[in-house]
């Protein structure tokens, strides 16, 4: 008594306390909370189960906790006192909501929450009434905590008789039981913690999509540190979320469990927000996904369709104004030795295709390395490099020269490997099949960028074998020539055409250049144009001595020529930094702003809906789509007419937040076009390629602007 | 207007730079004042055993184990061998600040006893500890390397009455370490109110 006394008195002088009630009720109301006991039945049946929930009326801005309540804060217990015979189930909890308190986190609820439970009366229930009564105790906070509790007591007949239902709470209970996470079949689930964080991987039954945006609450308490942004990305057709795993990491975690939840709702489960997630942990991700299940055989059918996609495009590679020119002089050697040695033939066009595969598979090696080292890169990657772009140019050059007939490689390429011999022949087939694969890449990333981009979403094997496909595809009329010489035999006699023919070839490699010139612009400024024109008239000038003076000694002329190029490049070599101001000026495109994701939330939350052109200077469809359909008077009109505001994200150069951004969007590659609803964060996408009628009906579905908006729009496009 | 919003939306977003003491680190270094204005340097107690306890009495579950005489209890039994100190890092513009003068009778009536009582306004500490609520405590060994972080006990509550039925972590830890033993529970999970930093 006396300590209950001293107990009192320290409260009163804090100011704070419990509000302890004596007897209970169906509705206690205390400081911050008004509690109540709910059912969904008015009368209760023997041996029929019925719901009961505890709600909880928050003050404004005050809330409960979450069964993992996040940082700090206590979830909301509730004991049962029931009648003899009575079970009770386990609490359901609604999905819970972020609630950031300075640099933590809680999970919790604000303004109302019902937490429900099943009772089951037994079988042998007696007639009359039945009292269900529940000690809760939660801990309600805003700045700060009170732990508040209540004796609730609710009291129903019992009769062995349908019973109808409680039509007081029936809205309160079918909100609250809307908000459970529910577990649609089909899905698979799993878990991988390493290197300090936690990977939660959800691949959805074949054919459904899954959400772009979308939070991972854990059940466990300490499993990860809830203030840490969750990354969130498709990874095909699963979602993946990567979280900080909590500093010392929790040990013996076999099974992660917890709620997934997505404002856009999650698809195959009538919009429910919120899935339940009970993921077993594996060593790793990449690693499970070649254990077989019944989702990854829908997986598997999906890369044997991009393996075939890709061997047919490797294939109309070939008829690329950068690669059509290295193919047909390839090709014309066959023509020349047609008459020869079939073995020794058959053998170069092997080598070639070894050369072009190769050099497909490193490509794509570097990038995955670079990707798994954590750059944040995307097929293009290539290109977004200026000096890359620059040494392409010159190569290019280098190339349409000499079909041009500026000089010949005979000799500079002969002396380069053995004279003559058949393994010097082998080098060359080799070489030149490098060769065509890096002439072949600035045309794979602006015209393939998006397909290859999507396989690079799958794992490491995956998209190796995609890369394959593309490698095998694009040396597959050497290969078939080689197998069927016959083929060769169709093909006209060498003679004067020949020349005619490898001359006019120079003349897409010229446009390649000057296409090439005008990325480094768009990356680089106007000065670094310049840079680059001065420098291929340098490499132009050696490649013109070399041919010119045939008779001077091979040492001599390939060191000078060799000089030259150098120098050449080395005048052309784009700075390291180039001004920014020349950037944007560059970029600048009248009625478009820059974009970034904080506009589009900004502007979503807001009310406007957004159009984001993911574009680059140096993917060819982002530039016809743009002309074709985005630049288009009507289109431009209905942008303006539904209040739109157009967003550019600009993916010329690196960008890490474009590439997070895309890759939250399921893609890795450019052209991408979301289009933002008004209020929501979740964009619809359009198709790759696009036409002014596909853009028009996309607006269509827009709701219709307030009037409001539309007056204003003029201002808000132009900035 | 869009500028300034984007602007606005950037800062609150930027987050907080929130470490946290794992068991087997070294403690991070800091020098605090105490209620008296008096510097503190945590390099001071190097060769002690420190205990670090983060309060603020506002908070009902730094009550529980006032209220229960436990936390003072602790204080009392180990201020011998051990520097408890106690952190607030509550910002100043905290609903539950309180000023050093109002802690000092708090402490006083309380009949608490922590070897220094520190203010941490900024906040600075309780973030380079990673410090979740009040209370959340660390214990740092001799050689001045953490050797607990987490809750005080096992009863995650604000009622009294569980202290008589918790284990105690910290008291179980102060004991292995008077014993020569490793501390077989260094990292659980704090309970508690939110520390309200800045």
């Amino acid at each position: 008594m006396r300590k209950l006394h001293f107990c009192l008195l320290a409260l009163a002088a804090l100011n704070l306390g419990f509000i302890a009630r004596i007897g209970a009720a169906p509705m206690v109301k205390t400081e911050h909370v008004e509690a109540e006991l709910v059912t969904d039945k008015a009368a209760a049946k023997p041996g029929t189960p019925l719901t009961v929930g505890l709600k909880l009326r928050m003050e404004p801005q005050w809330h409960t906790y979450w069964k993992n309540p996040g940082d700090s804060g206590l979830p909301t217990r509730i004991q049962w006192k029931l009648p003899p015979g009575w079970k009770a189930g386990a609490l359901q909890w609604p999905y819970p909501q972020p609630i950031p308190v300075g640099p933590l986190m809680n999970f919790g609820y604000e303004d109302e929450v019902v937490l429900l439970a099943e009772l089951t009366p037994p079988a042998n229930a007696p007639a009359g009434n039945a009292t269900i009564a529940a000690k809760a105790d939660w801990l309600v906070c805003k700045d700060i905590c009170v732990p508040e509790s209540g004796e609730l007591e609710t009291t129903l007949p019992v009769a062995n008789a349908e019973p109808p239902q409680n039509p007081r709470f029936q809205a309160h209970i079918e909100r609250a039981r809307s908000h459970l996470p529910v577990a649609p079949p089909g899905w698979n689930s799993r878990a991988a913690l390493r290197n300090g964080s936690l990977v939660v991987q959800l691949t959805p039954p074949a054919g459904v999509e899954v959400p772009a945006k979308a939070r991972f609450f854990p059940e466990l308490e300490n499993l990860i540190e809830p203030a840490a942004p969750q990354k969130v990305t498709r990874d095909g057709s699963a979602i993946r979320f990567e979280m900080k795993l909590a500093d010392p990491p929790l040990k013996d975690v076999a099974t992660v469990k917890g709620v997934a939840v997505a404002e856009s709702g999650w698809k195959g489960t009538e919009r429910r927000k919120a899935i339940e997630v009970s993921a077993p942990v594996v060593a790793s991700i990449a690693a499970a996904a070649t254990t077989s299940s019944s989702s990854d055989a829908a997986s598997a059918t999906s890369v044997a369709v991009a393996i075939v996609l890709a061997l047919a495009g490797g294939l109309i590679l070939n008829l690329m104004p950068c690669v059509f020119p290295v193919l047909g002089i390839k090709v014309m050697g066959f023509v020349e030795h047609a008459h020869g040695d079939a073995f020794a033939m058959r053998m170069q066009a092997l080598v070639y295709s070894i050369g072009v595969v190769a050099s497909f598979l490193a490509l794509a090696g570097i990038m995955l390395a670079l990707r798994a080292g954590g750059s944040q890169l995307g097929w293009g990657f290539q290109l977004q490099s200026p000096a890359v772009v620059a040494a392409l140019a010159a190569l290019f050059l280098v190339l349409a020269l000499n079909l041009s007939g500026v000089f010949e490689w005979g000799a500079f390429a002969q002396s380069l490997t053995s004279q003559l011999t058949a393994r010097g022949r082998y080098a060359d087939a080799a070489l030149s099949g490098v060769l065509a694969t890096v002439v072949a890449t600035p045309c794979t990333a602006p015209f393939m960028g998006a397909a290859v981009g999507y396989t690079l979403t799958q794992d490491t094997a995956h998209a190796l074998a995609v890369f394959l496909a593309l490698g095998v595809g694009m040396a597959l009329p050497v290969l078939a020539l080689s197998v069927f010489p016959r083929m060769l035999r169709l093909l006209p006699r060498p003679g004067a055409w020949l020349d005619v023919f490898k001359q006019i070839l120079a003349f897409p490699l010229y446009a390649t250049v000057a296409w090439l010139a005008w990325v480094l612009g768009a990356q680089a400024g106007n000065d670094a144009v310049f840079a680059l024109l001065l420098g291929l008239v340098l490499v132009a000038m050696g490649a013109w001595m070399y041919g010119r003076y045939e008779h001077w000694h091979g040492a001599w002329r390939s060191g000078i020529a060799m000089l030259l190029a150098v120098l050449g490049l080395v005048v052309a070599w784009p700075g390291a930094a180039p001004a920014g101001d020349a950037v944007a000026t560059a970029q600048e495109e009248l009625g478009w702003q820059p974009w970034s994701p904080e506009k589009v939330r900004e502007l979503t939350a807001a009310g406007h809906p957004v159009f984001v052109d993911f574009t680059a200077a140096w993917c060819v469809t982002c530039q016809v789509n743009k002309r074709v359909a985005l630049h288009n008077d009507a289109v431009r009109h209905s942008f303006s007419s539904h209040g739109v505001v157009t967003l550019k994200a600009d993916w010329t150069r690196q960008d890490p937040r474009i590439t997070r951004e895309l890759s939250a969007l399921g893609r890795n590659a450019v052209p991408v076009y979301a289009l933002y609803a008004p209020g929501t964060d979740n964009p619809r996408l359009l198709p790759e390629v696009l036409t002014p009628s596909v853009v028009l009906d996309e607006l269509a579905k827009l709701p219709a602007p307030a009037t409001s908006l539309t007056q204003r729009s003029p201002e808000r496009t132009v900035q | 207007m869009i500028r300034a919003l984007a602007a606005a939306v950037a800062a609150a977003t930027a987050s907080i730079a929130f470490a946290s003491a794992t068991p087997g680190a070294a403690a991070p270094a800091f020098t605090l004042t105490d209620l008296s204005g008096k510097p503190v340097n945590l390099a001071d107690y190097r060769g002690r055993t420190v205990v670090l306890e983060w309060h603020n009495f506002g908070c009902p579950f730094v009550q529980k184990h006032y209220r229960s005489g436990n936390m003072q209890a602790l204080q009392k039994k180990y201020g011998k061998d051990v520097a408890w100190l106690a952190v607030n890092s509550t910002a100043r513009t905290a609903f539950d600040y309180a000023e050093p003068a109002a802690i000092a009778s708090d402490l006083k009536r309380f009949d608490a006893q922590p070897a220094r009582y520190l203010m941490d306004t900024p906040g600075e500490v309780g973030l380079a500890y990673g410090a979740k609520t009040t209370p959340h405590m660390f214990v740092i060994d001799a050689q001045g390397k953490v050797v607990y972080n987490g809750a005080i006990d096992d009863k995650r509550s604000a009622n009294p009455d569980d202290v008589k039925t918790a284990k105690n972590y910290v008291a179980a830890a102060l004991d292995e370490i008077k014993a020569g033993k490793p501390v077989s529970t260094p990292s659980t999970t704090p309970y508690g109110c939110s520390v309200h930093y800045r």
